[in-house]
C-alpha cells in the first residue's frame, strides 16, 4: 500500500514553475529521501502535501485520502517538521505540545502521558517548563520533531531536519528516527546531505529544477556513484 | 476516525488565547480600563460638572456607555488582530494550517477569546464606574445584545486586518486612522442632535455612531437613532466581516502560496 501517492503534480508561481509534473509513490513503512539542491522543489512538494501551499494541478493522496478533498483525514495522518522554526517562541515547551495535540483532536486527558513520553525520548523533559526561546538550536529542532509526533502520525515528513545541528545531536536524531521507522512510521526526509540519505533511507528520489530525475533504492544509486 | 464536528480544536484555541491574554493582564486588561477611568474623571467629573444635562441625564451618565463601548471595541479588535498577526509573524500559524482544524473553528476560537477579553474590560470599566456614580440600566437585554454583537464585529475585523497586514505598520493603520477617530466622532461625548448642519448629517455615515447610540439606549433609554435601525447596521457589518474572514481563510489569503 502506498503511504504517499503523487501524480502529475504541477506548481506554478508567477514567472516560475516550481514543480513540473512530479509523480512519486512512497510505500507504507518506507524511509524515503528526497535529495536535491536548493530551489529544486522539495519544500514546495512538502507544503502541498501538508496544506501550506495550493497546487496548480495534479493529485496528492496519503493512504488513499486526497489532501484537498479529505483534508481532515489526510492531515491527521501526517506530522510535519519544517525547515524553519515555526512555533511560538514565548510559549513553554510543554504548552506547545499540549495545544498542538488539541489541534489534532487529542482529548485533554490523553495529552499528558503522550507529551511526557515524547519529551523524555527526545531528552527535552527537563526543559518542559522553559519558554521555547531559551532552547538551544538543536533542542528547538528536537521540539519540532516532538510537536510533529504528538498526535502519533502514520507519516512523518522532515524538511532538512539536521540543517545547522551539531554532530552529536544529529546522531541522536538519526537514531531516534530510525527507531520510529522500525516501529512502523513512514518517513519522508528532504536533505542536501548524501550521507544522511545513505545512513537512513531505503529509497531515494533525486529532484532538480522541479523534476524527479531518478528514483531508486539506496544501494542501486550508490552503485552508480562508484 | 472521529467525526468532522469535533470541538476539541476549538476549545483548545479558546483556552490558549484566553490564557495568553490573562498572563499579560497588565497589558491586555488594565490599559483600556485606565483610559476609560481617566476619561470619566476628566470629562465626567472635571469638565462634565460644568455641563448641564444631556437628553435628560447627567453628562457623566451620558458619556459612560460610549466610554464603555470604546473599551469593548478596542479590546476586541486588538485581541484578535494581534493574536493572529503574531502567529503569522512567528509563522506559528502553520501549526493550525497543517492540522485538521476547520477554518470556522480558527475564526470562532480567536473570536470567542477576543470577546471574552472585551467583556472583561467592559465589566472592569462598569465596576470602576459604579464606584464613581450611581448607574441604572434601562434594558439589560439590549445592552447585552449590543455588547455581544459589537465585540464580535470588531474581533472579526481584527482577524481580517491581521490576515491582510504584511507588517506592524499596516497593522496599526486601521486602529489609528479609522477605528480611533470614528469612535471619538461616533457620539461618545455628544449627541448628534447637538451638532450643527452639515455635521449632524455627515455623522450618520459613521457606523460606530449606531453602535454607541444603540448601546447607550440599552443603558439609559435615550437615543438619537431608532434602536432597530442601529441593530440592523451592526448585524449587517458583523455578517460582512464574518464572510470576509471565512473567504480569506478558505482562499488562503496571504496564508498559503
Amino acid at each position: 500500500m502506498n503511504a504517499i501517492s503523487i501524480k502529475d503534480l504541477v506548481k506554478t508561481y508567477p514567472n516560475t514553475e516550481a514543480l513540473k509534473g512530479v509523480s512519486l509513490q512512497i510505500k507504507k513503512g518506507e524511509f524515503f529521501a528526497l535529495l536535491g539542491p536548493n530551489g529544486a522543489g522539495k519544500t514546495t512538494m512538502i507544503q502541498i502535501m501538508t496544506g501550506l501551499c495550493n497546487k496548480t494541478s495534479g493529485e496528492v493522496s496519503l493512504f488513499n485520502k486526497d489532501v484537498y478533498q479529505d483534508y481532515v483525514e489526510a492531515r491527521q495522518l501526517i506530522g510535519l517538521v519544517p525547515q524553519d522554526f515555526n512555533f511560538d517562541i514565548f510559549e513553554k515547551v510543554y504548552n506547545i505540545l499540549y495545544y498542538n495535540a488539541g489541534y489534532f483532536w487529542i482529548p485533554a486527558k490523553e495529552r499528558g502521558p503522550r507529551i511526557e513520553k515524547i519529551l523524555k525520548d527526545l531528552g527535552l523533559w527537563e526543559k518542559k517548563d522553559s519558554p521555547a526561546i531559551q532552547l538551544s538550536g538543536g533542542m528547538k529542532r528536537k521540539l519540532m520533531i516532538a510537536r510533529a509526533l504528538v498526535h502519533h502520525p502514520k507519516i512523518l515528513i522532515l524538511d532538512e531536519p539536521t540543517a545547522g545541528v551539531d554532530v552529536e545531536t544529529r546522531q541522536t536524531m538519526w537514531t531516534y528516527l530510525k527507531k520510529l521507522n522500525q516501529d512502523g512510521t513512514t518517513i519522508l526526509l528532504t536533505t542536501h546531505y548524501l550521507e544522511e540519505a545513505e545512513k537512513l533511507c531505503d529509497r531515494i528520489a533525486i529532484i532538480n529544477k522541479g523534476k524527479i530525475i531518478k528514483v531508486d533504492t539506496k544501494d542501486n544509486l550508490l552503485q552508480l556513484t562508484k | 476516525m472521529k467525526t468532522k464536528s469535533s470541538l476539541i480544536p476549538l476549545t483548545t484555541l479558546i483556552l490558549r488565547d484566553t490564557k495568553r491574554f490573562l498572563r499579560i493582564w497588565t497589558q491586555s486588561l488594565i490599559p483600556p480600563m485606565l483610559t476609560s477611568v481617566l476619561f470619566i474623571l476628566i470629562f465626567g467629573y472635571s469638565l462634565g460638572s460644568r455641563i448641564s444635562e444631556v437628553e435628560g441625564v447627567s453628562y457623566l451618565n451620558f458619556i459612560l456607555p460610549g466610554l464603555l463601548m470604546m473599551g469593548v471595541i478596542m479590546s476586541g479588535y486588538m485581541a484578535s488582530s494581534f493574536a493572529l498577526f503574531i502567529q503569522k509573524f512567528q509563522r506559528s500559524i502553520e501549526e493550525l494550517l497543517v492540522s485538521p482544524i476547520a477554518y470556522w473553528q480558527i475564526i470562532a476560537g480567536t473570536t470567542i477569546a477576543a470577546m471574552l477579553r472585551s467583556f472583561l474590560v467592559g465589566l472592569g470599566i462598569l465596576a470602576v464606574s459604579l464606584l464613581l456614580t450611581p448607574i441604572t440600566i434601562y434594558n439589560v437585554w439590549i445592552l447585552l445584545a449590543f455588547m455581544i454583537l459589537i465585540s464580535m464585529l470588531f474581533s472579526f475585523a481584527g482577524i481580517a486586518t491581521a490576515l491582510w497586514a504584511k507588517n506592524f505598520d499596516q497593522m496599526s493603520i486601521f486602529s489609528t486612522f479609522l477605528i480611533t477617530p470614528l469612535t471619538y466622532l461616533g457620539g461618545v461625548f455628544y449627541s448628534i442632535k447637538m451638532l450643527p448642519q452639515p455635521w449632524s448629517t455627515i455623522a450618520k455615515f459613521n457606523p460606530i455612531l449606531y453602535m454607541i447610540d444603540g448601546f447607550r439606549y440599552g443603558f439609559i433609554g435615550v437615543n438619537d437613532i431608532p434602536v432597530l435601525y442601529s441593530f440592523a447596521i451592526v448585524i449587517s457589518l458583523t455578517l460582512f466581516f464574518f464572510i470576509l474572514c471565512v473567504w480569506m481563510f478558505k482562499s488562503g489569503y496571504k496564508l498559503r502560496t
